[in-house]
């Protein structure tokens, strides 16, 4: 099983401070008997979100009215990523064939749910898709950049060791950034593979990358509890902001560029996902700090002046309004 | 916390305090009809993260005196798929402490050494503990090997005694989600007096070239 979906599999729903500011719960939706939401992702414009559940299924539901939009199996393959196209026409599903050496990637039209396009990559622990749609990065065993229309490997970015957890696409999708296990973030040129600077140190790994929306920074986080603002074309890290008690599982750079919405672990695990922060770039400020015992974070948007996101418990799935 | 004579009694229960071969009675068997020694595979991967962490300082001695838990000497050797002795690679493990916790602020349970000219390696430490509150990740020792000219390798080494697998490791590996062959379960082997036990643990590493 992949490991993204293995730690959130072991989710401890352990109880937190809980201290739930601004945030409201808009709807909930009742999961089928016996289901659990091992991992889960929001389309930007906040109007769906796809969750991989316990039973390897990939289940889209609609955040308004609680619907259940499309249910994705693949014959007891695992799913071991989804996500949405930044512009929300598609949803890429990724499903491990062979452990730890092939997969498959699906991408579906989430208004008619035809496939469009599929192709067999090694195996995927995290993708991210170009604004453009024309290009993919996946990382599992390697880290690799796709052109779609012609499901041709580009580029092999991959660190000398330990994998990536997080890609994320430049705003015109001819960069991508990499958070790696060797301790580094890297910027690769998509088509061509040639990294843009030497990279960015840290002691501990990196869990989340993300660019900014104008190209000019790239925001990482993971063990070191730590956003660290990043200069793309030096790989310098212009700033940090306050650490935090929980590691920084993921982030989400809000289109004005202003804000960050972070996920954050436990202080001694990735997996114990209950804590979201709303973080002012400019001033470094806290805009909200959301925390709420027995719930799973598993993603969210930015929709006008709100941060969306959804939330996993037992046997359900919660919609939270936060701002 | 269990005491050791408890962990010892429970092993024992178990069954799973074993002493095996690195080779099945199959590929030995053939080997012998060929008169070949079988050229070993590479060490399976395992995953690094999240909790590796650069310019862990090069001790081999990672247990302090006093410290919780069963002392463990981590040993073995690092060739390659050809069977060649590796004698330039440098090893760096880091595990839990007894109580399931890693140590992200300093390198307790962190180590770095270079193998000698035999390819030989050895570390001092404790049994790890099982993550607090999860029962289904076992206890585990995380490796990384470099060598010029090989693959890096990173995996992770799983005990046999981990009551996780019911004595039986090989029918109960997957009961841990990363594991994805029994392989990297290594047999136990306890010595010493009963009150002052130490278990000693052999995982060799085969590495590829490049």
């Amino acid at each position: 099983m992949n490991m993204k979906v293995a730690a959130l599999t072991l989710v401890c729903c352990l109880p937190v401070v809980a201290s739930a500011q601004s945030g409201r719960q808009v709807k909930t939706i009742n999961l089928p008997a016996g289901v659990t939401v091992q991992y889960g992702t929001m389309s930007r414009a906040g109007t769906l979100v796809a969750t991989i559940d316990c039973d390897n299924v990939v289940r889209v539901w609609s955040t308004r009215s609680g619907e259940l939009l499309q249910r994705l199996a693949d014959g007891g393959h695992p799913p071991t990523d989804v996500e949405f196209s930044p512009d929300g026409r598609y949803l890429v599903v990724a499903y491990q064939l062979v452990p730890n050496e092939k997969g498959v990637l699906r991408i579906f039209d989430v208004d008619s749910w035809k496939m469009e396009h599929e192709f067999v990559v090694p195996d995927v622990f995290a993708l991210a898709i170009s604004p453009d749609n024309r290009r993919l990065a996946l990382s599992g065993r390697v880290t690799q950049a796709w052109d779609v229309e012609n499901s041709r490997m580009l580029a092999d970015i991959s660190p000398p060791f330990g994998g990536s957890t997080s890609l994320s696409f430049s705003g015109d999708g001819s960069w991508v950034a990499t958070a790696d296990g060797d301790g580094h973030v890297r910027v690769f040129d998509a088509a061509t593979g040639k990294p843009r600077s030497t990279g960015t140190e840290f002691v501990l790994e990196p869990l989340a990358v993300a660019f900014s929306r104008d190209n000019k920074s790239v925001i990482a986080g993971g063990v070191d509890k730590t956003l660290s603002i990043i200069d793309p074309e030096t790989g310098k890290v212009l700033r940090t902001l306050t650490k935090q008690p929980g590691l920084i599982i993921s982030l989400d750079v809000s289109a004005d560029k202003k804000q960050v919405a972070v996920i954050y672990g436990s202080a001694d695990y990735f997996d114990k996902v209950g804590h979201l922060m709303l973080w002012d770039l400019d001033t470094g400020a806290v805009l909200a700090d959301f925390r709420k015992p027995g719930i799973t974070i598993v993603g969210g948007a930015f929709v006008g002046d709100h941060y969306l996101f959804a939330a996993a418990s037992d046997n359900q799935l919660g919609v939270w309004s936060l701002r | 916390m269990l005491a050791r004579r408890e962990v010892l009694q429970k092993c024992f229960a178990l069954g799973s305090i074993i002493i095996a071969s690195d080779f099945s009675a199959d590929s030995m068997l053939f080997a012998l009809q060929e008169g070949e020694k079988p050229l070993p595979k590479p060490t399976p991967t395992n995953p690094l993260g999240p909790f590796y962490k650069r310019l862990t300082p090069v001790n081999n001695i990672l247990r302090a005196p006093g410290d919780p838990g069963l002392p463990l000497t981590l040993s073995g050797q690092v060739v390659d798929t050809r069977g060649d002795i590796v004698p330039d690679a440098t090893i760096e493990i880091w595990q839990t402490n007894h109580h399931g916790l890693y140590d992200i602020d300093g390198y307790r349970y962190r180590g770095k050494q270079t193998v000698d000219s035999t390819g030989a390696y050895s570390f001092e430490s404790v049994i790890p503990g099982h993550y607090p509150d999860k029962t289904r990740v076992c206890q585990h020792v995380h490796y990384l090997v470099m060598a010029p000219g090989h693959k890096p390798l990173v995996t992770q080494l799983y005990f046999a005694t981990d009551p996780a697998f019911e004595g039986d490791p090989r029918r109960n590996y997957a009961r841990d989600p990363l594991l994805q062959t029994p392989e990297l379960i290594r047999p136990v082997v306890l010595t010493g007096e009963p009150n002052e036990l130490h278990a000693k643990v052999r995982f060799e590493l085969y590495l590829e070239r490049l």
